[in-house]
Order: structure tokens, then C-alpha cells, then sequence
């Protein structure tokens, strides 16, 4: 820094300012873990953040007992088949945006994109009409269509920039080697668009896990609950204790947040990577 | 005829989008088409066949059905308000943040990770925990009462005193916003050329002007993704409204996504399933009005 001392002073100030906000980031997931350690009498004295009697007696109840172990694997299911869904068809509609010639390329593209202002409560009623004729209302293939449908606009943006950006070079030297588009699109594409793949993986897998509206109007089967709705279930029965609902919230956050923290690195480059663009 | 390498060429091409055409087809032009046409009718989801109406379903939400008109109104107030509150609220907690943090060098990258869980987390548990801390007896209550700010807790709670509950959900959402705000803001500080301030501080501009003559012109079409993008979700998105006062306390946080929910789901057997598809049809129309005026409001100031 160039102006002598006056920067620490500046720094300290910009780091207290930091500090407070990353508190006030913190401060609902500080009282869901408090709430979740606590039992039943201590979570109704409320008022102190550190549990006086910590117990893992209510996280094991409200996994096992409220089955929210099942939950979490219906939950894993739908995200993970929304995720691959997503990447599979919307990775080979991109390339094709991006590389190959063909009439009325412009037109698809932009007629995916624009799809982005769409909101989605317009389309709630008629996707149940539709799934309850076509015998998927309910199902978790329900569930997952939709949700791979909604992420199209943003996912095709994304993935055809992405394609573009690597040089034509690579595409015109593996033609002239007598490579086909399926080949160069699996060997020489995909793994050079991974990090923005990993990004698109992440921004499909958050709001997909979180999701809660589609799958209230369309999930009936207790069986086939994802983990919100099972939250949900958990809020709204006869004596809501908030320390079960806290560790309910609890299950259903710490997955996301370890697959962002894991993948965050790849995340974060590819977010900044589009503001680039 | 092309030549017939250039046919090929054609169909590969069109094998490739053909997954992603179909899903459209079916989940998305089949539902938008039957949400245009039913808005043009009234129909309880039950009865075999629809009574058209022509726009009858359109003037009845906007002034002719003295019981429905009304609380869209009052809906399209609050939306409003949301929608203005929570994007200015936004950017003006996101870009100092993000000026912040591009200027530290130690702990970044776990700031960085702190302040975007609120992302990563949006959806019904986090609401949940909203509603905890925010009950008659919950933490916030207790902090403002243990620093003797007693007069500022709500002894019904924050979500259900009339005088508060929009604007602590404003702030729920502004919270929930802020990280993906911050991010590009931070992509966008780092990609401005080092020489450039370099030069300015050489020439003498100071901090304050610097930031207002290079940085922020600079950040401009980011600001206006990121309005752009605020707009869109709060004029969409009632989530937030629909797990954690559902409208309440009567009506104090009713907004037009609310509305449209309730009338597609939760009145029974009523007919007012095409009124719910043209109450959608208006939020979007709104929806890109506004994103039209906001950007090019906004590329005129640059």
C-alpha cells in the first residue's frame, strides 16, 4: 500500500465491517445448531446460543425415528437425476449451438434463452394437469422433467458461451483427422468445458435440493417426501418442537453446504468467468 | 439441395438439441399454450368443460370483481415495494461488500465462503430458522431487550406484528440475495485493469473519486444484470411468503405470486383456475416491462 500508515487503519476498519456481516451471514445457521443440540425442555428456555447440555439425542431421533434417512435419499435421487439430466442434454444441445451449422440455430438458441423470464407460477397448474394425464404426478421423474426443463435457459447460456470460448482450432484439426462430432464433442469438448459443467452442476443441484413449491402441489405419498417436504411435514404436526425442526433444517443444509464448499473453487471461476464475457 | 455432406451436417446438428427440443415441447410449450388459453376461460379443474370468457378473468383482477380486484391490488403493492426495496437493498449492501473484500488480502477466500451460505441454503429450512430466532420469545427479541433496546422487540414477533412483518421478510430476502450480488460485483472489481487506478492515483484522485469515476461506470452492466435478475426473482418468487406468514398477518405480506398460488391451489371448487393463469400472464408481463425500463434507465446514467 502507498499512502504509509493510513491503509492499516483502513484495513482495520474494512475488516471489522467484514466481520460483522459474516455474522450477520451466520447468525440463523449459529441458532439452528444451537436449537439442534438442545432437547426438548432446554429449546423452550431459549435465549443463550450455547447449549448448557449439548445432546446428539435429537439429530439421531429426528434421522432415524422420523425417517428423514429416507428423505435424504429421495432427495439425493431427485438432485442427482436433475443434475445429470441437465448435463447430459443440455451439454450436447449447447455444443451444437455453439459448433455445428445447421438452419435455424439462432432461433432455438434465442428462443431457449428467453424462456428465462417465464415465471414458473404461470406454468404450475397446467404441469400437474399435464403430469396427472400423462401418470407422472407424484412420481419423482415428475419432479425431475420439470426441474431439468427450468434449468434451460441459463444452462444453454452458459454451456454455449463456454464452447465458443475454446479455440475452433481444435474442432477444425480433429475433423481433418477424421474425427466425427460425437467424438470431438466427448473427447475434446466436454473435458475442456469441465469447470463450467462444475458450475452449471452446482447452480442445478442448490435450488433443485432446496426446492419446495413444485414438489408441494405434485407429492402426495409421505414415501416419496424430499427432505423439505418432510421438514414441512415435521413444522406443521401436532406439537412442533423447534429443536426436532432445527435439526430437521440442519440435515437438510449441511449436504449443500459441503458439496459448495467441495466444489466452490470451480464454482466461483466459472460465475466470474460469465460476468467476463 | 445441399450438398449432402452439409445435410449430414444438418441432422447431426439437430440430433444433438433433439433431447433438449422435446423436453421443451412437452414440459414447456404444451404448459405455457394451455396457461394461455385457460386464462381466457373460467374453469374449477373439475367440471368437463371450460366456459369461455373472453377477458373477463383480466378485468376482474384488475378492476371489475370488487372482492378479487382489491387484494391484487394490495398484493401488487407489497410486490412493488419487495421488488424496489430488495434490489436497491442489494446492491447497496453487495458492492461495498465486495469493494471490502477485494481489498483484503488475509482470510478472502473464508469471507468469501461465509458470506454466500445464505445462497447455498435459500429454501425452507433457513426460513425456518428465520421463524425461530424472530418468535415472540426468540433471539432477536431477547438481543434487543438484553441492550436495552426493549421498545424495538415485538412481544407478537416480528412475523406477526402487522407494522413488521413485510419489511422483515424484505430483509430475509436482501440477505438471501446479497451473496450471488457480491460475487459478480467481485468479478467485475477484479477484471478492471490495475494500470488504470495506478494512473488515477498518480494523478491525484482519491479513493471516493476513484471509485465513482472508474469503478463504478465500469460496474454498471453488472448492476444492471444484477437488478435485472432481483426484479425477476422477487416478482416471481413467493417462497418466502408462502412458508413463512403465507400472507399473514391478514394480508400484511400478500404479493402477487401469493395470490396467483392461492388461486390456483387452494380454492377448492371454485372456477378460478383461468384467473390464476392470467394473474401469471400479468406478473410476467410486469416482469419484463420493468426489466426493460430498469436497463435502460440505468445504461442512460452511465
Amino acid at each position: 500500500m502507498r499512502a504509509g500508515r493510513r491503509p492499516s487503519a483502513a484495513m482495520t476498519v474494512a475488516y471489522v465491517a467484514l466481520a460483522l456481516y459474516a455474522a450477520v451471514s451466520l447468525y440463523p445457521f449459529a441458532w439452528m445448531v444451537s436449537a439442534a443440540f438442545k432437547d426438548r425442555l432446554e429449546v423452550l428456555e431459549g435465549g443463550h446460543l450455547v447449549p448448557r447440555r449439548p445432546t446428539l439425542d435429537t439429530l439421531v431421533d429426528t434421522w432415524g425415528r422420523l425417517n428423514f434417512f429416507d428423505y435424504f435419499l429421495n432427495s439425493v435421487k431427485v438432485t442427482g437425476l436433475t443434475v445429470l439430466g441437465v448435463l447430459v442434454i443440455y451439454s450436447l444441445a449447447s455444443y451444437a449451438f455453439a459448433m455445428i451449422e445447421f438452419p435455424g440455430r439462432r432461433f432455438i438458441f434465442w428462443f431457449f434463452v428467453a424462456l428465462l423470464f417465464v415465471p414458473s407460477i404461470t406454468v404450475l397448474l397446467p404441469l400437474t394437469i399435464l403430469e396427472n394425464r400423462l401418470g407422472i404426478l407424484g412420481t419423482h421423474l415428475g419432479l425431475v422433467l420439470p426441474f431439468v426443463n427450468g434449468t434451460a435457459p441459463l444452462t444453454v447460456l452458459m454451456l454455449t458461451n463456454a464452447f465458443r470460448a475454446i479455440p475452433g482450432e481444435l474442432h477444425d484439426a480433429a475433423r481433418a483427422d477424421g474425427a466425427g462430432e460425437v467424438r470431438i464433442f466427448l473427447k475434446v469438448y466436454l473435458p475442456l468445458a469441465r469447470p463450467t459443467l462444475i458450475t452449471v452442476a452446482v447452480l442445478t443441484a442448490v435450488p433443485t435440493w432446496n426446492e419446495y413449491v413444485l414438489s408441494r402441489v405434485s407429492l402426495n405419498d409421505e414415501s416419496r417426501y424430499t427432505l423439505p417436504l418432510a421438514l414441512e411435514a415435521l413444522a406443521s404436526g401436532n406439537v412442533p418442537q423447534n429443536n426436532e425442526i432445527m435439526a430437521g433444517s440442519l440435515i437438510l443444509v449441511v449436504p449443500v453446504i459441503v458439496l459448495f464448499l467441495a466444489l466452490q473453487r470451480y464454482f466461483v471461476n466459472g460465475l466470474m468467468g460469465a460476468v467476463k464475457e | 439441395m445441399p450438398r449432402p455432406g452439409k445435410a449430414r451436417q444438418w441432422l447431426v446438428g439437430y440430433a444433438f438439441i433433439a433431447p433438449a427440443v422435446v423436453l421443451f415441447l412437452v414440459m414447456g410449450l404444451y404448459t405455457l399454450g394451455y396457461s394461455v388459453t385457460l386464462s381466457f376461460a373460467k374453469w374449477n379443474g373439475f367440471s368437463p368443460s371450460w366456459d369461455w370468457v373472453g377477458l373477463d378473468n383480466y378485468r376482474d383482477i384488475l378492476y371489475a370483481d370488487p372482492r378479487l380486484a382489491p387484494d391484487v391490488w394490495n398484493a401488487a403493492v407489497h410486490t412493488g415495494a419487495a421488488m424496489v426495496v430488495v434490489a436497491g437493498g442489494t446492491v447497496l449492501i453487495a458492492l461495498p461488500l465486495a469493494v471490502l473484500l477485494n481489498s483484503i488480502r488475509r482470510l478472502r477466500g473464508t469471507l468469501r465462503s461465509v458470506f454466500f451460505l445464505p445462497y447455498v441454503t435459500t429454501g425452507i429450512a433457513v426460513y425456518y430458522a428465520w421463524r425461530y430466532v424472530l418468535e415472540p420469545d426468540g433471539a432477536v427479541n431477547m438481543v434487543l431487550r438484553s441492550l436495552g433496546l426493549g421498545s424495538l422487540a415485538r412481544p407478537q414477533g416480528f412475523l406477526g406484528d402487522p407494522d413488521t412483518a413485510l419489511g422483515t421478510l424484505i430483509v430475509i430476502m436482501i440477505w438471501g440475495s446479497v451473496p450471488v450480488a457480491m460475487l459478480l460485483y467481485l468479478a467485475g472489481l477484479q477484471a478492471i485493469d490495475p494500470s488504470l487506478m495506478e494512473a488515477a492515483s498518480i494523478d491525484g484522485a482519491g479513493g471516493v473519486r476513484r471509485l465513482r469515476h472508474i469503478t463504478w461506470p465500469l460496474l454498471v452492466p453488472i448492476t444492471v444484470a444484477i437488478l435485472l435478475l432481483s426484479v425477476r426473482d422477487t416478482m416471481q418468487g413467493f417462497q418466502i411468503f408462502l412458508i413463512m406468514t403465507n400472507g399473514g398477518p391478514a394480508g400484511h405480506t400478500d404479493v402477487l405470486g401469493l395470490t396467483a398460488y392461492q388461486q390456483a391451489f387452494m380454492q377448492s371448487m371454485s372456477p378460478t383456475l383461468g384467473v390464476a393463469s392470467a394473474l401469471g400472464w400479468l406478473i410476467f408481463v410486469a416482469a419484463l416491462v420493468l426489466a426493460v425500463l430498469n436497463a435502460r434507465l440505468l445504461r442512460g446514467t452511465r
